[in-house]
């Protein structure tokens, strides 16, 4: 068939139409449709993992209470060993009421400085540094306060211990003990 | 042979090349991709509505349970915080050296003709170690065997609890004092002991398994 001037026009007219045709429609319709359906699904697979995972979490969250009761139970404890407020303000009078009832009278205690914890999980507590001063003590008691203050006191461990005779009074020692206090920020 | 004319010759050649119109034609194919194109769309469409449909139940379902989960996890972190903190201040606890256990067995081992004056004791850092320092009068005939006497209880002594025990003299010498005690004269001798040793205790050797064998014998 042979195609006279004005076939070929129309023809070309044709095939530009349909050209623009398959533009528009993948430019304008299925495209950002598509996009629409990648992005829900997407979304969706998102949101199947975020659900699968919340279980595992809430099963974890269960376990880890059951588990976890003994730590707690403790942490409290723990916590509860010093109480509120200003350390400076409530441990030199513990201190000296602790070893008064020891029989170990006239304790001097003082703050020689606090510093943080470099390990991570400690980083809600402080080390506070005691110079506890007995002046007049004598071996066997003195021995007994320090048995009952490691025993009763966990967080607090002497680092330092000096011990020496008084010339005029030989049944007494003067001791120093420095100790650090391990207590939780406020 | 008879002669046929065709008078509607021309009327049939337009029509038919009305039919053939290319401009025609090309507009019947267009309607058909066209045709076919909306109706592949719709497809999507409907397909996109149920993926969306589908978004929302899990969108629902998610909104319904993340505050639990978003508790969950901070319970979580919380008690893993508190796992851990226990955990270290526990270590802490254990690994502190305990002085009463220490002085009970420095008084076992002065005897009556040994004094202590000067006692001082320091934890080293991380406890890494113990370090003391003893000071005193030793009484006797030979008060320098006394005074080794009083060294040779320490290291038996702090050697049933700790390791690396050493015990050593920085200062060893005669007085000119003589003293009495129970009534005898005695002479005396100055001492400055170095106390050194690791808090943790005497690792016990493993038994030989033909040891155990022999004793279930």
């Amino acid at each position: 068939m042979k195609l006279n001037k004005d076939q070929v026009k129309k023809l070309s007219l044709s095939a530009i139409g349909f050209v623009f045709l398959l533009y528009v429609y993948f430019t304008f319709f299925l495209g950002p449709l598509n996009r629409s359906r990648d992005g829900m699904l997407l979304k969706i697979k998102d949101f199947q993992s975020k659900l699968d995972a919340s279980k595992e979490q809430m099963n974890k969250a269960v376990k880890l209470e059951q588990h976890a009761k003994t730590s707690t139970g403790r942490f409290a404890a723990l916590k509860a060993l010093n109480p509120e407020g200003a350390p400076i303000a409530w441990f030199p009078p513990r201190a000296r009421a602790f070893f008064a009832n020891q029989q170990v009278d006239k304790v001097v205690a003082r703050l020689e400085g606090s510093i943080g914890f470099k390990q991570a999980e400690l980083s809600g507590w402080m080390k506070y540094s005691w110079i506890i001063d007995l002046p007049q003590a004598d071996y066997g008691t003195l021995g007994r306060a320090i048995a009952e203050l490691e025993n009763t006191d966990p967080l607090l461990s002497i680092t330092k211990l000096s011990i020496h005779t008084l010339p005029d009074q030989p049944q007494f020692q003067h001791v120093d003990l420095a100790a650090v206090n391990i207590i939780e920020k406020k | 042979m008879a002669l046929h004319l065709n008078l509607l010759h021309e009327e049939i050649l337009e029509q038919r090349q009305r039919q053939r119109d290319p401009l025609k034609l090309g507009m019947i194919a267009l309607v058909g991709c066209g045709a076919l194109l909306f109706l592949y769309y719709t497809w999507n469409a409907y397909r996109t509505l149920e993926i969306k449909s589908r978004l929302t139940t899990v969108e629902r379902a998610w909104k319904k349970i993340e505050p639990g989960v978003t508790a969950a996890q901070k319970r979580v972190a919380d008690l893993e915080g508190v796992i851990k903190t226990t955990r270290t201040l526990d270590d802490y606890i254990d690994n502190r050296f305990f002085w009463a256990p220490f002085l009970q067995k420095v008084s076992r081992c002065v005897a009556p003709n040994t004094q202590l004056t000067n006692f001082e004791g320091v934890v080293l850092d991380e406890n890494k170690g113990i370090n003391v320092s003893i000071e005193g009068v030793a009484a006797g005939r030979e008060p320098r065997s006394v005074a080794e006497d009083l060294r040779q209880m320490l290291l038996e002594q702090l050697g049933q609890s700790y390791s690396e025990v050493k015990a050593e003299f920085k200062t060893l010498e005669d007085l000119d004092t003589i003293v009495n005690v129970a009534g005898t004269h005695m002479a005396t001798a100055h001492y400055i002991l170095t106390v050194n040793f690791n808090p943790a205790a005497v690792p016990k050797p493993a038994e030989s398994p033909a040891s155990a064998r022999a004793r279930k014998q």
